[in-house]
């Protein structure tokens, strides 16, 4: 099971992403990337079934890349939030849906705040303070409601994190081969840590 | 054949064929197991999970109460147990004030989680079975010796449609000892236990704030603490949280917690749960 | 429990007392067990119309945004705002356009209209069957319990202040009884030329 998790601090949106891509049995790889950096302030990141993921992750990213062309301006992580749903939505009822589950992190340079969105495969959106999906969700969100403050600091963000990916590790019957740790913040989406 | 199985043989219509292929209760004294009634069919396990709630079959109309939160575990003072209060039958809150925790005897408690009747039945005549070793042996039961009692029981009913999730918490001499036992005929010994729906949520904080060396007092409030932790997130855990300590002494008691309340006082002191918005001034 | 609408949970009441009407719901949003937001409210206003929306989390956003379109629309070519009855007729056509592959939702409309200054509520099933009320509409995984709050708590001609006490311990009591609502609750209080909106202090388990 993939870990997706976004963590809101004051100033940015913090992603963990699982770094294990596995398919039956095997562990097929160890350094995936589980997230589309989809506007300069927005990342998606995603897990569900095998093939729908990237396909859908990378048909939004190309969508809100056209959009950015044709009119020469960003998109708000609301306005791509609302967008990525409705296209979930559309896909819900249409003969072969998407299976995606993702979080929309982004910061909003308008209202200067970050901003994190959940939405599942049946395209169910709300806007949280912090967010898992799977297996992940089940251990982490009551670490999270414990320890999460809305005045947090990076520093105190990434440890919170690091306490979530503790529990994972010591909890999850699959090793997920580290995670990827991204943030967003008003200056773009960068990688700020990498761990086996 | 033993006793136990004759006595149904008895029954009309029983086939005994069947009852060949569904033989059990081998592993007790018959004397010790008390008698059970099974429906007058050929395939009783079969009957019960066509008409009850089952993993394989949730879509019936007799709904055995399902979903707990409890959890046990060791540290240097002792052992805490606490557990939730809230028994659902499908998405229906039949009780908010139901007892997870079955006192077998002033020095040794169960937990309780799946099936609510089998739980408090077999768990009382655990007691049943520790007073008798107590009597006939002049001597404390270990909870070794109990926890393996009720699990060479619930296995013999494997298969049957037992469904039963429990800590068996006490001193063995001055050890103190949890065991978990299920209806699998798994049967663990171990330093901390969470079992439930709610499992998971309770193990993320109390992972986070364990260690060996904890007070009584801080051991009390993090068991309460994860206990609340799993009933917010899960719908199918709540009501109150009903606090244990055990002791070399036997275990003492320590208070009913209603959620309704513990919730804001837990998250004005510890400024936590911030998903949740205190703000209820707006007014537009 | 793969029943799409009791994946989320959630529930509306709406209530009608003298000259004014009630419309409250809880905040959840969960995926079976899983409490995952406890910030999704459930009722949305187009002009002086107000529209709870239970069911499945995704038909309750989509069905919010369909209605938001098709009011503005109206709005811009009648030149006025959208009465109560109208909207409700609104509702039961949008859901019938979806026979054959249904919105999940359990809709309870609540409005005063403006001209008559006469109350209105009513609830729907997921097709747009209008169930028109005088008393009281109830809708979500607690309607049952619903039911019978609503039964013994409700009377006639209650004002507004009343009415507000009444509709929040039916929703409160009610959820109370469900592992798929609660989570906090909103109550709106709609007179002629008023509308209070009220958030509850709830248990949060």
């Amino acid at each position: 099971m993939d870990v997706i998790l976004g963590i809101t601090t004051e100033k940015e949106v913090i992603v963990i992403t699982s770094r294990a891509a596995v398919r039956g049995v095997s562990i097929l790889k160890t350094d995936d990337d589980k997230t589309r950096v989809v506007a300069p302030h927005t990342l998606l990141a995603y897990t569900g079934e095998a093939g729908d993921t990237v396909q859908f992750a990378e048909y939004i990213q190309a969508n809100i890349q056209l959009h950015e062309m044709r009119n020469t301006t960003e998109l708000s992580p609301p306005a791509i939030t609302s967008f990525i749903r409705t296209q979930l939505a559309t896909s819900l009822r249409s003969r072969k849906p998407y299976n995606v589950n993702v979080l929309v992190a982004g910061f909003d340079t308008a209202t200067d705040k970050p901003e994190l969105n959940w939405i599942d495969y049946l395209a169910s959106r709300v806007k949280v303070p912090y967010a898992a999906h799977g297996y992940a969700a089940y251990y982490t969100l009551s670490l999270l409601d414990r320890w999460h403050r809305t005045d947090l600091t990076l520093a105190e963000g990434l440890e919170v994190a690091d306490m979530c990916i503790a529990e994972l590790k010591k909890r999850l019957p699959i090793d997920f081969k580290g995670v990827e740790i991204k943030v967003v913040d008003k200056d773009g989406v960068r990688t700020e840590k990498v761990t086996e | 054949m033993d006793a136990i199985v004759d006595r149904f043989i008895q029954r009309p219509g029983f086939d005994e064929d069947v009852l060949a292929k569904e033989e059990m209760l081998d592993i007790m004294a018959p004397s010790s197991v008390p008698t059970l009634s099974l429906p007058p069919i050929s395939q009783p396990s079969a009957f019960l999970r066509a008409h009850t709630d089952d993993a394989s079959n949730p879509d019936v109309r007799i709904k055995i109460a399902h979903g707990t939160t409890t959890l046990a575990f060791r540290f240097q003072g002792g052992i805490v147990v606490a557990v939730d209060s809230r028994a659902t039958a499908g998405n229906w809150i039949a009780s908010q004030t139901v007892k997870k925790v079955i006192e077998i005897n002033p020095y040794m408690l169960g937990t309780m989680a799946g099936g609510a009747a089998d739980c408090q039945f077999w768990e009382t005549w655990l007691g049943v079975q520790c007073r008798i070793h107590e009597l006939r042996e002049k001597s404390r039961i270990s909870v070794a010796a109990a926890s393996k009692i009720l699990s060479n029981l619930i296995y013999s009913y494997k298969g049957m449609g037992l469904s039963m999730g429990t800590m068996v918490c006490g001193y063995t001499k001055s050890d103190p000892a949890i065991f978990y036992v299920d209806s699998d005929g798994t049967r663990l010994k171990g330093d901390m236990f969470c079992v439930g729906s709610g499992q998971t949520f309770a193990y993320g904080v109390l992972d986070s704030g364990y260690r060996w060396d904890l007070t009584v007092e801080e051991a009390l409030a993090l068991g309460k603490r994860s206990i609340l932790a799993a009933t917010h997130r899960d719908a199918f855990s709540g009501g109150s949280v009903n606090l244990y300590h055990v002791e070399e002494k036997g275990w003492t008691y320590h208070g009913n917690h209603n959620v309704g309340k513990l919730f804001w006082e837990t998250k004005a002191a510890e400024s936590s749960f911030n998903n949740v918005s205190t703000d209820f001034t707006s007014d537009d | 429990m793969s029943d799409p609408s009791s994946i989320n949970g959630g529930s509306i009441v709406a209530m009608a007392g003298k000259d004014c009407v009630a419309i409250a719901c809880d905040m959840r949003l969960g995926m079976q067990a899983l409490t995952v937001s406890n910030d999704f409210p459930k009722i949305f206003q187009y002009n002086n119309s107000f529209i709870g929306l239970t069911g499945l989390g995704t038909d309750v956003t989509t069905l919010s945004e369909v209605f938001r379109y098709k009011v503005n629309m109206y709005n811009l070519r009648e030149e006025r705002d959208i009465e109560p009855e109208t909207f409700a007729n609104l509702v039961s056509t949008t859901l019938y356009e979806k026979r054959f592959g249904p919105y999940f939702v359990g809709p309870v409309v609540a409005g005063i209209n403006s001209k008559s200054g006469k109350p209105y509520i009513c609830g729907f099933d997921l097709i747009g069957c209008i169930n028109f009320a005088k008393d009281f509409v109830v809708g979500g995984t607690s309607s049952h319990q619903l039911f019978g709050m609503c039964e013994s708590l409700w009377e006639p001609d209650l004002e507004p202040e009343d009415l507000f006490e009444t509709i929040s311990q039916a929703l409160m009591n009610a959820q109370d009884r469900d592992a798929l609502s609660g989570w906090g609750g909103i109550v709106y209080v709609i007179t002629k030329d008023k509308i209070v909106k009220r958030l509850l202090k709830t248990r949060q388990d």
